[in-house]
């Protein structure tokens, strides 16, 4: 068994893989929560891996909404500091566009001077991917190069075939979990192979009406001639747009608790306009439209900058979310014809 | 990562939210998907609805005053002690010297036994909420016009609707989520007419804005009236088979003229045609309205002119018709079907009417008093007099959500015993002999019926801190000592006996409640619920009409301005969670007085300047915001900040029927603080 074979596991098999994995790791998969799929710590409860891809991003298990970066307690005048460990976890069902989404994070919070909380979870993190087979409504991944298919960044990548799933190993930890629980797979025939070749040529072609592969810099142009008064008119301020995004990244750091407490690093948002209205009262995006605008720019122009890789992995999530009922995708349409 | 699914603790669109739970903390919200209302989607405040859960300011031990000091004490201790001193005072005063304020923010079961507990274990009526201070109108000019007070349909009923009338309601920042359903309709060719005095962002985005001068509704709605009837878009089947009263409505309505309205309201002839020929041509109108229609001193009579306009047009018991009195609190619908008020049994049951109140004495096992209690307003003015000496105050902070501050502070004052229960130090907690630490939202099971009669339920992500109980318990404990069986094992064995003795929630049961919940009335255990209401009947048998005249608007000459108050998207009332919320208070840190800057520059007054507001009652040093969103002769406050209190300014002049205090229009004068 080499790491590029494919392997097959039934559905049965895998509940068992999993049932052995959660004996060492915190297994975390898509349940449903409230009758719609949710990622979180699974405890043997029925997998909801035929819903649409859960809307909040599995990207919080490395950048948590809301984390103690470490506790303080004052004694006799002196601070002692502690933290916590990160956890050991196993992440089930993660789909492609997360994990590009975890690529460009990658090349923020990874680059130059690491983030240290980050990098912590990002290496005690398994990943078990799943093709996307069957899209969302209203994804975009294929325009934006991040799916259906997963193209690396994960341990283990699954693709359902109806009766079970292709196994195939992105890392020597996926390989590890492939012959430490060898007795859960069998050897993949090469119909299987085709299957997989043949759905997910399928989820691509649903796709294609979709658009192309927007053009930098016809988005530019976008971004510079769009009516953002307008756009700014409609938004409700929900913020929804950016804490939903799996890219965003956005922080702020707090202190709670005198004398003893906690520093907390908590999700931010650049559509509200406390992010950037300065101590003096002065704002330099005292708008809405302006903070849409930001928004757009950081996404298509200077995370690419600063990473290679859009700002946007075409999740399809701001547009569900979106209070004003904007839907990006008519955006970039218009950007890319 | 635990994730629970559960409902937003903020307004009363009662958005379904994911509670994200990582070690036993609650580390954030999202939307839930299949939510009915929230489908996927919040406000800002819903999103981080989570963040004040674990603040370090939570009160977490009882309390009771030692003279200056606050000493921790056992939970055994601080009920005994305020049961000891409730009955002290009931024997000296009669029961009916004490009172309780219960929670729109509490659940159904801690309503219905605070409730119960003023009732069967104190013996009085005394028992209100906040939702005297915004909905009592609704419940008083609905309930004898059409039958009930509550939203007639859902909030997604909109989405079908061809015309909108949206009143009264700054949508955007209050409803977000009715808001965003209107604006999907209106995108879906819908007509919106916002009728507002301020140019908010819903009147920003309407096809026609009405902006009438403050307490003038009742003038522009009955000359809308006047124009449809005089267009002939009256639906006169409709008036015919299900009202009656018409005739005198269309006597008054034809005094209504588009001249006379303008004169008194200041809408333009052209304005009021627009918005009369949209509303009266279209298949389907509803109307919405909140604080701004209820909140004046002629509450009453701007929600029965609202009621004319639905009844004559025939948009009542259809889906996208209807009127849609928008509830502040996610559970203040709740709170007033619990009857946590001085006239109903839960379901609206009178405590006068003998038979109801046998009832409730066989299901509580003890006698009940006949006499209707005092409103929270009125119970105020009783504490200052002596009339009321010994209170409960369940998560409410009248110190800085009820009129007229200075007298609220000499009331709570003149309290011999003051018992509050709450999840944060509030200003009323200051002033409390007892301090009772409880659970949040987060903490608790229990259910919240939301704005549309939805009752859904609301789950216990992670334990309350420190010593902190959820307040079935609190209330469970009190009723033990006063000898009142309250033996409930869980919140569901509370809401089984809610059923049994409620019938408009008579099959309501938590097992039964699904993401979606169920809306009353849910009589029996096999009923679906009831989305829409007055589909074939009135409960009153025939709809009334009412006729209503616009009030004589006194003018002052020493207070020539009218303030007028309100909330922030980014708050919620008195900002005790989401001032503790660091993201919304960034949003809205301080209190500031939108003035128009016509008005601000006769006054020499720049964005920025301090100036002193004044009233009859109180005056305010605050920040000064020039805006066009206010018109000229109007200034606005939002009322969320202790720092600068705009309830220091409002009077507590009362609708005569419903008892709301007019807080919308309250005459001040400003000048800046240096002059
Ligand atoms: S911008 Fe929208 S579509 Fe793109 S990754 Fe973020 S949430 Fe997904
Ligand atoms: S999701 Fe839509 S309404 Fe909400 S902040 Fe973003 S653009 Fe505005
Ligand atoms: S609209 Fe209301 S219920 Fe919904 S998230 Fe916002 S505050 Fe909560």
């Amino acid at each position: 068994m080499t790491s590029t074979t494919a392997l097959f596991i039934s559905r049965e098999d895998l509940i068992h893989l999993l049932e052995e994995l959660s004996g060492t790791l915190e297994v975390v998969a898509p349940v449903l929560v409230g009758d719609e799929a949710a990622f979180a710590t699974w405890r043997g409860e029925a997998l909801a891996l035929d819903d649409k891809n859960p809307l909040a991003s599995p990207v919080e298990f490395f950048l948590p909404k809301k984390e103690v970066l470490f506790r303080y307690v004052q004694y006799s005048g002196r601070y002692t500091f502690s933290e916590d460990p990160p956890k050991a976890r196993l992440i089930f069902g993660m789909r492609p566009c997360d994990l590009l989404a975890l690529k460009v994070i990658d090349g923020i919070f990874g680059a130059d001077l690491s983030d240290l909380p980050y990098a912590g979870r990002r290496r005690s993190t398994i990943i078990v991917a799943l093709n996307c087979t069957s899209p969302g409504e209203g994804c975009f991944c294929r325009s934006m190069g991040s799916g259906p298919v997963a193209e690396g960044g994960y341990d283990l990548l699954l693709t359902d075939l109806g009766r079970g799933y292709l196994v195939e190993a992105g890392s020597p930890a996926g390989v590890y979990i492939l012959r430490a629980h060898h007795r859960h797979f069998e050897e993949a025939d090469i119909e299987d192979i085709k299957e997989k070749e043949r759905l997910l040529a399928l989820a691509g072609e649903k796709m294609i009406k979709r658009g192309p592969f927007p053009n930098p810099e016809k988005i530019r142009e976008a971004i510079d001639g769009a009516d953002w008064e307008e756009a700014g008119r409609r938004c409700l301020a929900c913020g929804g747009c950016s804490f939903v995004c799996p890219v965003c990244h956005c922080f702020s750091v707090l202190d709670q608790g005198v004398p003893d407490g906690e520093r907390l690093r908590c999700r931010d948002s650049c559509i509200l306009s406390g992010f950037s209205r300065m101590t003096s009262g002065a704002n330099p995006r005292p708008d809405p439209g302006e903070r849409l605008r930001h928004w757009y720019l950081d996404k298509f122009v200077y995370i690419p900058e600063k990473t290679g890789l859009f700002g946007c992995v075409g999740c399809g999530r701001c547009s569900r979310v979106c209070l004003g009922e904007a839907d990006r995708w008519s955006f970039f349409r218009e950007a890319t014809e | 990562m635990e994730k629970i699914a559960t409902i937003c603790v903020y307004c009363g669109c009662g958005c379904g939210l994911v509670l994200h739970v990582e070690d036993g903390r609650v580390v954030g919200a999202s939307p839930s998907p299949a939510h009915p209302v929230s489908r996927g989607r919040l406000c800002v405040k819903g999103w981080l609805a989570a963040d004040f859960v674990h603040h370090p300011d939570r009160l977490k031990t009882p309390l009771v005053r030692r003279g200056e000091r606050m000493a921790r004490v056992s939970w055994d201790e601080a009920l005994s002690l305020s049961a000891r001193r409730l009955r002290e005072i009931r024997e000296e005063s009669g029961p009916d010297s004490l009172a309780i304020l219960t929670s729109a923010k509490g659940t159904n079961e801690e309503n219905y036994l605070l409730a119960k507990l003023a009732r069967a274990a104190l013996g009085t009526n005394n028992v209100d909420h906040v939702a005297r201070l915004c909905h009592a109108p609704s419940v008083a000019g609905l309930g004898i016009a059409l039958g009930s007070g509550a939203m007639t349909n859902p909030i997604r009923s909109l989405l079908s609707s061809d015309a909108i009338l949206v009143t009264g309601s700054n949508t955007t920042e209050q409803h977000p989520l009715v808001a965003a359903t209107i604006l999907e309709a209106q995108a879906r060719g819908a007509t919106l007419i916002v009728a507002d005095p301020r140019r908010t962002q819903m009147a920003e985005l309407a096809d026609i804005h009405l902006a009438p001068r403050l307490g003038t509704d009742v003038a522009w709605t009955n000359g809308m009236l006047n124009l449809i009837i005089g267009r002939g878009l009256i639906d006169e089947d409709f008036i015919n088979e299900r009202t009656e009263g018409f005739s005198a409505l269309k006597e008054l309505a034809l005094r209504y003229t588009p001249a006379a309205v303008e004169r008194i309201t200041g809408i333009p002839p052209g304005d009021l045609e627009k918005a009369a020929a949209a509303f009266g041509e279209a298949p389907r109108a509803g109307v919405v309205y909140a604080m701004g229609t209820t909140q004046h001193s002629s509450g009453t009579d701007n929600v029965l002119a609202l009621a004319n306009l639905v009844l004559a047009t025939g948009n009542v018991g259809r889906d996208g018709t209807g009127i849609y009195p928008l509830r502040g609190h996610q559970n203040v619908q709740g709170a007033c079907d619990m009857g946590a008020l001085p006239i109903f049994y839960s379901g609206y049951q009178k405590v006068e009417d003998p038979a109801a109140r046998r009832k409730m004495e066989a299901a509580w096992g003890t006698d009940l008093p006949a006499t209707p209690g005092l409103t929270a307003v009125e119970m105020m003015e009783a504490a200052e007099e002596g009339r009321i000496r010994g209170m409960i105050i369940s998560g409410e902070n009248p110190m800085i959500s009820y009129p007229d501050r200075g007298q609220v502070i000499r009331a709570l004052r003149s309290l011999d015993f003051l018992a509050v229960a709450d999840i944060f130090p509030t200003e009323t907690t200051a002033l409390a002999d007892v301090v009772l630490p409880v659970a949040s939202f987060a903490e608790k099971d229990g259910t919240f019926t939301s704005t549309e009669r939805r009752i859904q339920r609301v789950r216990r992500a992670v334990t309350p801190p420190g010593e902190a109980r959820p307040e079935v318990e609190v209330a469970a404990e009190l009723l033990r000592r006063f000898s009142v069986t309250a033996d409930y094992a869980s919140p569901e064995e509370v809401m089984g006996e809610i059923s049994s003795v409620t019938p408009s929630y008579g099959g309501v049961s938590s097992r039964r409640l699904g993401i979606s919940g169920l809306s009353w009335p849910c009589p029996s255990p096999d009923h679906p619920g009831t989305e829409i209401l007055h589909q074939g009947s009135f409960p009153i048998g025939r709809a009334r009409f009412y006729v209503v005249e616009q009030q004589h608007l006194p003018e002052d000459l020493d207070y020539p301005l009218f303030l007028t108050t309100g909330r922030s998207l980014f708050h919620f009332h008195t900002g005790t969670m989401t001032r503790r919320t660091h993201l919304l208070d960034r949003e809205r840190p301080k209190a500031t007085v939108d003035i128009n800057p016509a008005d601000a520059a006769a006054l020499g007054v720049r964005s920025g300047t301090m100036v002193v507001v004044e009233s009859a009652t109180g005056s305010l040093e605050i920040e000064a915001r020039l805006t066009a969103e206010v018109p000229m002769g109007t200034v606005y406050i939002p009322f969320h900040f202790a720092e600068a209190p705009a309830n220091q300014l409002t009077t507590r002049t009362l609708d005569p029927t419903s008892k709301i205090p007019g807080l919308k229009r309250t005459p001040v004068r400003i000048r800046r603080a240096d002059g």
